[in-house]
């Protein structure tokens, strides 16, 4: 069963929003899991990041448990074993190595083969639920929205964490991780005539130990990218003219980069923070449908 | 969600019980705007027994939080629950409001 909306025109636009958080965007799949069950549909995915991937499997209409198989075969510590050695290299002797905008220490050929695997040929324009996938212009550090295009290049310009995987080429733009210019971009739902907006987002963790330029580098990324997550959903809220629910997943355990044997944990997680939405959003639906709400 | 309102010398203690969300923000928003409008402008929001806030209800606070600054008075809240304080730790709230562990502090942190 899809959670596409079943709804008629001039009712509510529920909006299911994903922000990053990398297997904590797994918590999506719990989300998932409770809006199957109660029967609630969706007008739109919006991913970033992490959460990404998991808008987009939600949207090509995948249930939970193939869901997860597919993610747990696509995000594997293995994805950063291999060296980028030139890009390293050229860190130390940028001349010699020409150091350019294409850095990343990562070399990437996994992740864009496991991407393949996972998500084939499929167009953003052709999934169940129309779907929004967001990256960042690394020039210009613009909000990028893909609407229409191959879901793998859309996922990979997204997940491109600094740093680690080099800013992936689209349409002329070099793009950067979506999280660069809003970890939960809420704002596009609200543009999209979003009017409840179920959104799930993350704090960038920080380092527990600085041994390493790169933690120094990653610590500065997590403080620019929480302060901009906490104050463009500030505004969000504000702007807003209806409701954002945000679904905030309490973990009790700290969850890493690479953590997938905790993806049902997440999952669970997931499942009880959004359970907990459930009367709220079923008592907003009913009113919002009474009303006849302007789309 | 339902609404006392106590007097405490010159601060009134507005508590508060269930959600703050698209379908009680007007009601909490009306019991506001009638304390400040009475003059009432030092208030605490009792918060303790409210369960969640979306952003109706931090638009409702941050109405209020600016009518009372504007008059010389100020919106704290009170025993604020975990699952409200991580919805106004996300969205910034945090920074702006005065939020004390229980109505007594929140009392006695207004000027007498």
């Amino acid at each position: 069963m899809s959670v596409a909306s079943p709804r008629q025109p001039g009712g509510p636009r529920v909006a299911v929003v994903l922000g990053s958080g990398s297997v904590k965007c797994a918590a999506a799949l719990g989300l998932l899991r409770v809006l199957k069950r109660e029967g609630i549909g969706v007008d739109m995915i919006v991913g970033c990041s992490g959460g990404s991937v998991y808008a987009a499997l939600i949207a090509m209409g995948h249930d939970v448990d193939t869901a997860e198989a597919m993610t747990r075969r696509l995000w594997t510590r293995e994805l950063t074993a291999r060296r980028n050695h030139r890009s390293l290299l050229s860190v130390f002797l940028p001349r010699l190595f020409g150091f350019d905008e294409s850095f990343g220490m990562v070399d990437d050929a996994l992740i864009l083969e496991r991407l393949k695997a996972t998500f084939g040929s499929a167009s953003i324009e052709s999934a169940g639920i129309p779907l929004y996938l967001t990256a960042t212009d690394f020039h210009t550090g613009e909000q990028v929205v893909f609407e229409s295009g191959p879901i793998v290049d859309a996922i990979r310009a997204s997940i491109a964490i600094p740093y680690v995987f080099r800013p992936w080429p689209i349409g002329g733009r070099m793009l950067v991780d979506g999280f660069m210019s809003d970890p939960m971009p809420v704002g596009v739902a609200i543009r999209q005539g979003a009017n409840i907006i179920v959104t799930m987002g993350f704090e960038s963790p920080y380092q527990q130990k600085i041994n390493s330029p790169l933690r120094f580098a990653f610590q500065l990324s997590s403080i620019t990218s929480n302060n901009l997550l906490k104050s463009n959903f500030a505004f969000h809220n504000l702007a807003h003219h209806a409701e954002i629910l945000p679904i905030i997943p309490e973990f009790k355990d700290r969850i890493h980069l690479f953590d997938t044997e905790k993806i049902p944990y997440v999952i669970e997680e997931g499942e009880r923070a959004a359970e907990r939405q459930v009367p709220y959003l079923r008592r907003l639906l009913a009113t919002r449908e009474e009303s006849g709400m302007p789309r | 969600m339902e609404i006392t309102t106590e007097k405490r010398g010159p601060i009134t203690v507005v508590a508060i019980a269930g959600s703050v969300d698209g379908m009680t923000a007007a009601a909490l928003i009306s019991s506001f705007r009638a304390e400040v409008s009475g003059g009432n402008i030092r208030i605490v929001g009792d918060f303790a027994q409210v369960e969640y806030t979306s952003s109706a209800g931090l638009r409702a606070l941050l109405e209020t939080v600016k009518e009372t600054r504007q008059q010389g008075g100020d919106l704290r809240l009170a025993g604020v629950t975990p699952d409200v304080l991580r919805v106004l730790e996300l969205s910034g709230f945090t920074h702006i409001l005065k939020i004390f562990p229980d109505v007594e502090s929140a009392v006695a942190s207004f000027p007498a």
